[in-house]
């Protein structure tokens, strides 16, 4: 018995020492009853990653993260919230852990429509738009594939055609994102399509919609920034 | 007087009739805009959503450009508002290596805001020749004119006054709603239907109920989004202005339907029925 119980703590060390907690952790009673509902099944380690990503952040952005005390005042006056798989209360709190991929995979960093009600609300004056818009950005720069690519493609779209020539005219805008892969298929099988060609030509017959685009001289010093932001050198 | 003027490119697009109607009513107030030389979009949400540079990189572009004028701007879109405000503060912090040659010492004026201050409403008042009386209408502000208050400089964020003091200067009866300035979705109508309409649909709900027959805005984007929303509606319809048409409106003794032409939400039969177009 006595050997037994040696084994089994040696088990439980050589466990901890190479970094199977998540496992250790599963293993313990409480862990057995059904979780509730809403509760992530896989338990993560609070305070395991240390503050790396944190003082990232707020180096970054120049904001005072750990001022958040949960008050979730951003998700009360959010407008879109509940279209969020993160909500913006949460998004902070996650930043504090360190939780970057569960940030990055959300919903949230691209439904978020930037309207800054979070930020302007916010009793201690952390910035929660500047910081979601910030993600979104850290997110458009990794190889994880966006959780809402329409979203996504659109803003990409945007700056493709202004980059093209320099201001953005909306029929060639639409036209573009239409022309991108999938879209148009979805919007075929969702019959969206056709209202969207109604929808264009009444636009079109009251004189709203300028077919000729209108282009700026300067658009190799344009072009220049780009290249400057990729990092590319001329 | 002069200033610099920054269109943007809602109003080159789908808010031309905005654009015409600004030039009408700066004309009749004897205001001299100078349209900015080879502007360039400021990038609009795109920008800062994708890569935080371009948002200040773009709109540094038009801000040097005005800087050779010498003249203070007005932008009439909340958001080309908003970008330019935003780089302007960014350059100035120095954060941001920029390819032209900027000070940010010029000052940028909303158009409503600037239209607002003391004497330009006594202006607007001297020159009005048939006051929109009975006219019901809830102001509109959206989001990226006030937000956030650090950028805009709105000191009165969370009900902004500068449209209502101008609608109540030509005559309409302003009505005071909680709506003033919750987000109407913007583009995100088009990459997620459902999320687009529910929060324009809300915002044309609130303004119903408060009894109003117009709603007055001054954004390109709020004024699509609530005017395409009521397409195929019946019912009450509310047509959505822009402030300088019903300015230009009061202005002149004999409105034209054709400067309505553009409204999806055709507020001719409003107008007769008041009166205020023959």
């Amino acid at each position: 018995m006595l050997v037994g119980h040696v084994f089994q703590k040696a088990k439980l060390i050589r466990k901890s020492l190479f970094g199977e907690c998540e496992t250790m952790y599963k293993n313990l009673p409480d862990q057995e009853a059904a979780p509730e509902p809403g509760f992530r099944k896989e338990r993560k380690l609070i305070g395991d990653r240390g503050n790396y990503f944190l003082n990232r952040m707020q180096g970054e952005t120049g904001v005072n993260i750990s001022a958040c005390f949960q008050c979730e005042r951003c998700t009360n006056a959010c407008p879109v919230s509940h279209f969020m798989d993160t909500k913006p209360h949460q998004v902070i709190r996650y930043v504090q852990l360190g939780w970057r991929e569960d940030l990055l995979n959300s919903s949230t960093i691209w439904v978020c429509l930037s309207c800054e009600m979070c930020t302007t609300y916010c009793p201690n004056e952390v910035g929660v738009a500047e910081i979601i818009n910030h993600l979104r950005n850290m997110a458009a720069h990794s190889p994880i594939t966006p959780k809402e690519r329409n979203l996504a493609i659109f803003h990409q779209t945007f700056l493709e055609e202004l980059q093209r020539f320099g201001r953005v005219n909306e029929f060639w805008l639409m036209k573009s994102y239409n022309l991108k892969p999938n879209i148009l298929k979805e919007k075929i099988k969702t019959g969206m399509l056709k209202e969207e060609l109604l929808l264009g030509l009444t636009l079109w017959r009251k004189g709203r919609l300028r077919l000729a685009h209108p282009r700026t001289k300067a658009i190799k010093e344009i072009k220049e920034v780009y290249r400057q932001k990729r990092g590319e050198i001329a | 007087m002069k200033l610099s003027y920054y269109p943007g490119c809602s109003l080159e697009g789908m808010a031309s009739d905005y654009a015409r109607s600004i030039d009408t009513v700066f004309k009749d107030l004897g205001i001299d805009l100078i349209e900015i030389e080879d502007w360039s979009c400021c990038g609009a949400t795109a920008a800062h959503s994708l890569s935080e540079m371009m948002s200040v990189a773009l709109p540094a572009r038009n801000l040097a450009e005005a800087e050779k004028l010498g003249l203070d701007i007005v932008a009439p879109c909340a958001r080309c508002f908003n970008s330019l405000r935003f780089s302007q503060q960014m350059i100035k912090r120095q954060l941001f290596d920029i390819p032209w040659q900027v000070a940010g010492e010029i000052q940028v004026h909303d158009m409503t805001r600037f239209l607002a201050e003391p004497s330009m409403i006594k202006l607007i008042k001297e020159r009005i020749r048939k006051p929109l009386n009975g006219l019901k209408v809830v102001c509109y502000y959206g989001c990226q004119m006030v937000r956030p208050p650090k950028i805009t400089g709105f000191t009165d964020y969370e009900n902004p006054q500068t449209l209502d003091r101008i609608a109540a200067a030509i005559g309409a009866e302003v009505i005071d709603w909680s709506y003033k300035s919750t987000c109407c979705g913007a583009s995100i109508g088009i990459a997620r239907k459902e999320i687009g309409e529910s929060l324009t649909r809300r915002i044309l709900q609130k303004a119903q109920q408060t009894g109003a027959e117009a709603i007055v805005v001054s954004c390109p984007l709020c004024q699509s989004n609530l005017d395409i929303i009521q397409k195929n509606a019946s019912g009450i319809l509310t047509p959505v202005f822009y402030f300088t048409e019903l300015i230009r409106l009061a202005f002149e003794e004999n409105g034209s339907q054709k400067w309505f032409r553009q409204h999806i939400t055709d507020p001719v039969g409003l107008l007769r029925e008041k009166g205020l177009l023959n």
